[in-house]
């Protein structure tokens, strides 16, 4: 199990490193607009195939690059229903605060949970191996902090229940 | 004009590809029960259309090349034993695996992943990446 999601961090990593490869490009319709292709998706000479990769049936990562920007489409692991519940509230929660993250993206795509849009300017100002080093870690914490939430629901809910039955006894 | 003396042609070559992925898939069913799995995946490789656009033929072509490499057990010995003209097409398939979503095949196409990335560089991702012309 633990061997899976290592080969699919490293193959996010790779595929990542690969597709990372941005440079400034001024908007070709609009003067002195420069804005992210990806996003855009008008002239196909710009954008790159987009890669799906999955590890299992709930799993899945989409990565689509274009000439200077990158978008990251991620869902993540929902078991039952107080996962998929906490999931969205947690990635709701961090998405509301995506000035702060500076490459997260406010919605994330149709038909995922979280999605990240990396540009040439953030490359520029930051780092490209630190930049897939915290994708890559976002993955592996957002399964820890999915699990302790609902760890901390359970045990919550347990002390409460556990309180209140005992004005019965 | 140009266009349509292709598309004409592009229509007589589909029964052939076709007629030859059909041929490939008997072959690699034969290599695979004389545990072949090597020569059964360059058998599923080489000869692939990749300039054609039609769906028909990609699939085909899909499934005769996943039989492959499910079958494959030893990928560090593959991988060595795998001519380097067809690490590139090996990637784009590996990313066509990928993309299905269904577990073993994702598992399978992680561990080849790892190991072709390794062995072919980072170049050969971004030749599947980027490639337009040759698509799986």
């Amino acid at each position: 199990m633990a061997n899976t999601i290592r080969l699919y961090l490293t193959c996010i990593r790779n595929t990542l490193e690969a597709a990372m490869c941005l440079q400034n490009f001024p908007c070709q319709e609009v003067e002195r607009h420069n804005k992210p292709e990806v996003e855009l998706n008008t002239s196909p000479g710009l954008i790159m195939n987009p890669v799906l990769i999955c590890r299992n049936e709930a799993e899945k990562c989409l990565i689509e690059t274009s000439i200077n920007s990158i978008r990251i489409s991620m869902k993540v692991k929902q078991a039952d229903e107080l996962e998929n519940i906490l999931a969205k509230k947690f990635l709701r929660f961090l998405s509301m605060r995506a000035e702060a993250f500076q490459v997260l993206r406010r919605k994330p795509v149709q038909g995922y949970d979280i999605s990240f849009l990396i540009t040439n300017y953030h490359c520029e100002e930051m780092h490209k191996h630190k930049l897939i080093d915290f994708i890559v870690q976002f993955m592996e914490d957002i399964d820890k902090e999915i699990s302790e939430l609902k760890l901390s629901v359970n045990t919550r809910g347990r002390l409460v229940a556990t309180e209140f039955l005992k004005q019965f006894i | 004009m140009e266009a349509e003396e292709e598309y004409l042609e592009a229509e007589e070559n589909l029964e052939a590809i076709i007629t030859r992925i059909e041929h490939k898939s008997r072959k690699i069913e034969t290599l695979l029960k004389q545990s072949k799995p090597v020569d059964a995946l360059k058998t599923a490789l080489e000869g692939s259309a990749l300039k054609t656009r039609d769906e028909r033929c990609k699939s085909a072509n899909w499934i005769v090349v996943h039989r492959a490499v499910m079958a494959i057990k030893d990928v560090d010995g593959m991988i060595s034993s795998l001519d380097p003209e067809y690490y590139d097409i090996l990637m784009k398939y590996l990313y066509r695996g990928l993309a299905t979503g269904d577990r073993p095949t994702c598992d399978q196409c992680l561990r080849i992943h790892e190991k072709l990335t390794e062995k072919a560089g980072l170049g050969c991702i971004l030749r599947s990446l980027s490639d337009t012309v040759n698509t799986v």
